[in-house]
């Protein structure tokens, strides 16, 4: 209110003063109930262009003078569909469109996934409508408005309710709104002269200017990346800190010219071993046996190791953890991964471990024991190896799981305990194998037959 | 209209006279009628062996306790609408606050109702609770069961059944009493007094409402668990709370009563409030599916499997629809909240789905396959397929123990519909006449 003072004093009386042409009358009252019943005598007198100001939302207000349903709600809706239809399109359209990838045969579009950031996008875009809509509904920001030259408008924001009629509804009158206004028990009634001086009027150029080009500013980093997407360029990055891009130092896997070989990674250094990797027992550490010199798979089972149930049972516990995902739970190579994959298409399985000596991946009954071992420590083919996540001692103990299982899945059904053949499936089957998850039988049944697989292959653990 | 405060209309009936206990004796003849009738169908009946179960009485027992959250649960919503006007000094609520009161003093009855199950539990009744049943505790087939057998055994059950019974009985009688002290001596100091009281008493409401959630629904299926569980459960009872007291205050309305007190305005609160809730268990509801779907860990997703496949996904689906999408768009309007015929339609429909969404959360329970079954299958490796033999199979004895519970409900409100329908001393009674809901 830079312009303030040197107009306020005006007198009241007088409809047209030098101080410029009237832009309205302002009334105060004293309590938000008159408010409303002034506001309602406003509109019922015809008047249009008037407004009410008080320091908190006076509720009915909007009723008593006579405004319109906002039609906000209506556009809120209409940004929360939008951000739900977004959210959703975004996502069908990174996930399964544009960039499809498999995650472990997961479906790339399945809509309860999708579900939270649609959520999130309707809340955003609703909000956004809701806030700006409102602003822009209210006519927001208005930074100037001619009844801040009135003193008494300071206190709109603390203790004041003001009636404002613009000098420009058709029904004005100089002399009769104010008393309109006083009559419907106004304590104050005030008049509104515009700025005399009508270059001042009008916004300050430089604020315009600085507007004006504050925007432009603000394109500029749109506009570079608008042009790096749309162009080619054999220029070199530009590196705005070149020791952080360029750090002395090798990074795995890479060339260096350092070392003869060419090569930044390093080895062991020859003869030495790290403290507690000794590791000097080849058949426990590496299943390896020597004899006349020559180093093969061992048949036999580690001595630190005894064979008990407990072992079996922890092993059929890792095995699950960490095999059955390819391998299945019985070891048949149809575990939930290849089901996957099947799902989604695709055509392969795991080894089958248990399958009898005859058949296709019947070497793996025959493999020796060391072996099998090496092959879950070093992985083979596609398996990678399970050093890292098993320490020896588990490694074995799945040997011997793999071994249960192998026994169990080639029994007889005559060697099934007799107490436990009463829980499993009617057998017409020649060769009487327990079925496993992938196929359960209708009914009931297929609890129990699942069950019976497990205890039965864990019950009859055999030394290997 | 406009007016910041009004005062009662001189001419306005605020007394409850012979309402309430026309509404006792209607509900009486209901309960009498329908839960005879459910006895008569059971007798008559067998025991659902496909089902696993040896006794004819289990359907009646089962639908018994839906029918039983189900009233328990429309008390539980009124009571928070009491609880929280006081909380948060309510305004609007004031005019309807009273009959809240009255749906909430109606626990008493509600937890005699409960005795219908207790008793049998603490009899031995095996078929009801898997917990109770004697393979619960068999190792090989419940390894993860038996921790749980110390806190689900009928005993320690029964005792905490007190408990609740009490918690709940004494906030929502010491809310109405001193209420009703107000309406003769019109101290404001009563309202402090209410306000203060209520912050404690909202934490022991939620913890209470909660554990009644877990102990009484989600022990159906022993072997599963959620967290959030009793927060859902809350969320529908909320519905049907707001639903409920709709419905009563536009019936007492209908005889006269309370005509100029309560207008469009306070209808479109209730209708907001429903609204509000209708949202508010769809997302629970939907928190609980996402990370258990999404984690896809077996003995949490076992719980949804059999819902999701078979029969029971045309209820999922039904609940999906009806519960949540077909209300959520339609109460959205202002005016589906404030024309009266709209309001009852929103208000019965989603009573009906409330109900319809405890059916869902414990029917499936009836199947033992469902409760028994989780630690095979686990066993049996991937959870695929094989869902076809989960019937939804609804029986008769469902509804018409749930509209015999209602009678109950109804009885039990009726008794407390007495002297004012209007706390009429009450300091905010002349901000809530003059309410207006934009």
């Amino acid at each position: 209110m830079a312009n303030h003072d040197e107009h306020h004093e005006s007198p009241a009386s007088e409809p047209v003063s030098e101080n410029g042409e009237l832009y309205g009358v302002l009334a105060e009252y004293d309590t938000p109930g008159e408010l409303i019943e002034a506001a309602r005598k406003v509109r019922d007198a015809g008047y249009t262009e008037f407004d009410c100001f008080s320091p908190f939302p006076v509720h009915g207000i909007d009723e008593a003078m006579g405004i319109k349903r906002t039609i906000l709600p209506l556009l809120v809706f209409g940004g929360g569909f939008a951000g739900a239809c977004g959210g959703i399109l975004l996502q069908w359209w990174c996930n399964a469109y544009n960039w499809p990838w498999n995650i472990s045969g997961k479906p790339a579009w399945s809509i309860p996934a999708n579900v939270p950031i649609a959520f999130e996008t309707t809340i955003l875009l609703a909000v956004f409508t809701s806030f700006f809509g409102m602003w822009i509904l209210n006519k927001l920001p208005q930074v100037w408005h001619p009844f801040f030259r009135l003193e008494r408008f300071g206190r709109v924001s603390d203790d004041a309710f003001l009636l404002g009629i613009e000098a420009k509804d058709a029904r004005f009158d100089a002399e009769a709104t104010p008393k309109l206004l006083k009559d419907a028990g106004a304590l104050e009634v005030e008049r509104c002269y515009f700025e005399a001086d009508p270059a001042r009027r009008t916004m300050p150029k430089w604020i315009t200017a600085l507007i004006v080009s504050s925007t432009a500013f603000a394109l500029i980093p749109f506009a570079i990346a608008a042009k790096a997407r749309n162009s080619h360029s054999s220029e070199p990055h530009i590196h705005i800190f070149p020791d952080m891009d360029f750090q002395p130092k090798f990074k795995a896997d890479t060339a260096s010219d350092l070392f003869a070989d060419g090569r930044a990674n390093r080895g062991h250094i020859n003869g030495t071993i790290a403290r507690g990797s000794l590791n000097a027992d080849d058949l426990f550490y590496r299943g390896l046996e020597r004899a006349d010199g020559a180093a093969k798979w061992t048949q036999s089972f580690p001595k630190q190791l005894e064979v008990t149930e407990q072992l079996v049972k922890r092993g059929q516990n890792r095995f699950n953890i960490y095999c059955s995902p390819c391998h299945g739970f019985d070891g048949r190579g149809n575990g939930a991964i290849p089901q996957r994959v099947a799902a989604s298409g695709g055509a392969w399985a795991a080894r089958n471990l248990v399958a009898p000596p005859w058949e296709a991946g019947g070497h793996v009954i025959k493999m020796p024991n060391g072996q099998l071992f090496n092959t879950i420590s070093n992985g083979y083919a596609t398996m990678k190896g399970y050093a890292a996540q098993l320490p020896h001692a588990d490694r074995w103990a799945i040997v011997l799981y793999i071994r249960a299982l192998q026994r169990a899945s080639n029994a007889a059904f005559d060697e099934v305990p007799t107490e436990q053949r009463e829980n499993m499936p009617a057998v017409q089957a020649p060769t009487p194998a327990p079925a496993g998850g992938a196929t359960p039988p209708a009914g009931g049944a297929a609890g129990s037959a699942g069950s019976a697989a497990t205890t039965g292959s864990g019950a009859t653990g055999v030394a290997p | 209209m406009s007016a910041v405060i009004k005062s009662l209309h001189p001419d306005e009936k605020v007394k409850a006279g012979k309402l309430g206990s026309s509404l006792s004796k209607a509900g009486l003849g209901i309960a009498v009628l329908f839960l005879g009738v459910s006895v008569v169908l059971t007798v008559l009946g067998s025991a659902d062996t496909n089902s696993g179960h040896v006794s004819k009485w289990a359907r009646f027992l089962h639908a018994y306790v839906i029918g039983w959250a189900f009233i328990f649960s429309i008390c539980v919503g009124a009571l928070f609408l009491v609880m929280l006007h006081h909380l948060a000094r309510g305004r609007w609520s004031t005019v309807v606050r009273r009959i809240a009161e009255a749906v909430s003093c109606a626990f008493p009855i509600v937890f005699i109702a409960g005795l219908g199950f207790i008793i049998p539990l603490l009899a031995g009744y095996q078929d009801l609770y898997y917990w109770n049943h004697p393979d619960a505790a068999d190792p090989g087939l419940n390894h993860h069961l038996l921790h749980k057998l110390g806190w689900l055994s009928p005993g320690f059950f029964a005792v905490r059944y007190v408990i609740y019974a009490v918690m709940f009985i004494g906030m929502a009688q010491y809310f109405a009493k001193k209420s009703r002290e107000q309406d003769e001596s019109g101290d404001p100091k009563i309202s402090e007094k209410l306000r203060i009281v209520s912050g404690p008493a909202m934490i022991l409401y939620a913890v209470a409402t909660c554990m009644v959630a877990f102990d009484i629904l989600m022990s159906m299926s022993p072997k599963w668990y959620s967290t959030i569980y009793g927060v859902n459960f809350w969320g529908s009872a909320c519905v049907g709370g707001f639903a409920t007291l709709a419905l009563l205050v536009l019936g007492i309305q209908r005889t006269g009563r309370l005509t100029r007190s309560v207008n469009a305005d306070h209808y479109h609160d209730i209708g907001k409030w429903m609204f509000a809730f209708t949202f508010f268990w769809a997302y629970t509801a939907f928190s609980q599916f996402m990370l258990q779907w999404y984690g896809n860990m077996p003995e949490e997703t076992v719980w949804y499997k059999y819902r999701l496949f078979g029969e029971w996904q045309w209820v999922s689906i039904a609940m999906l629809v009806g519960f949540w999408a077909f209300p959520f768009v339609f109460l959205m309007s202002r005016w589906t909240k404030r024309i009266v015929p709209s309001l009852v339609f929103f208000a019965v429909w989603q009573l009906v789905f409330h109900w319809l969404d405890l059916y869902w959360n414990v029917m499936p329970s009836y199947d033992w396959l469902e409760v028994s079954n989780g630690a095979q299958t686990l066993n049996a490796g991937p959870l695929m397929g094989n869902v076809a033999y989960h019937h939804v199979g609804f029986a008769a004895v469902d509804v018409t123990v749930w509209f015999g519970l209602i009678g109950l409900l109804l009885v039990g409100i009726g008794r407390n519909l007495k002297g004012n329908l209007i706390p009429v001393k009450d300091p905010t009674l002349g901000l809530s006449l003059a309410h207006e809901t934009m």
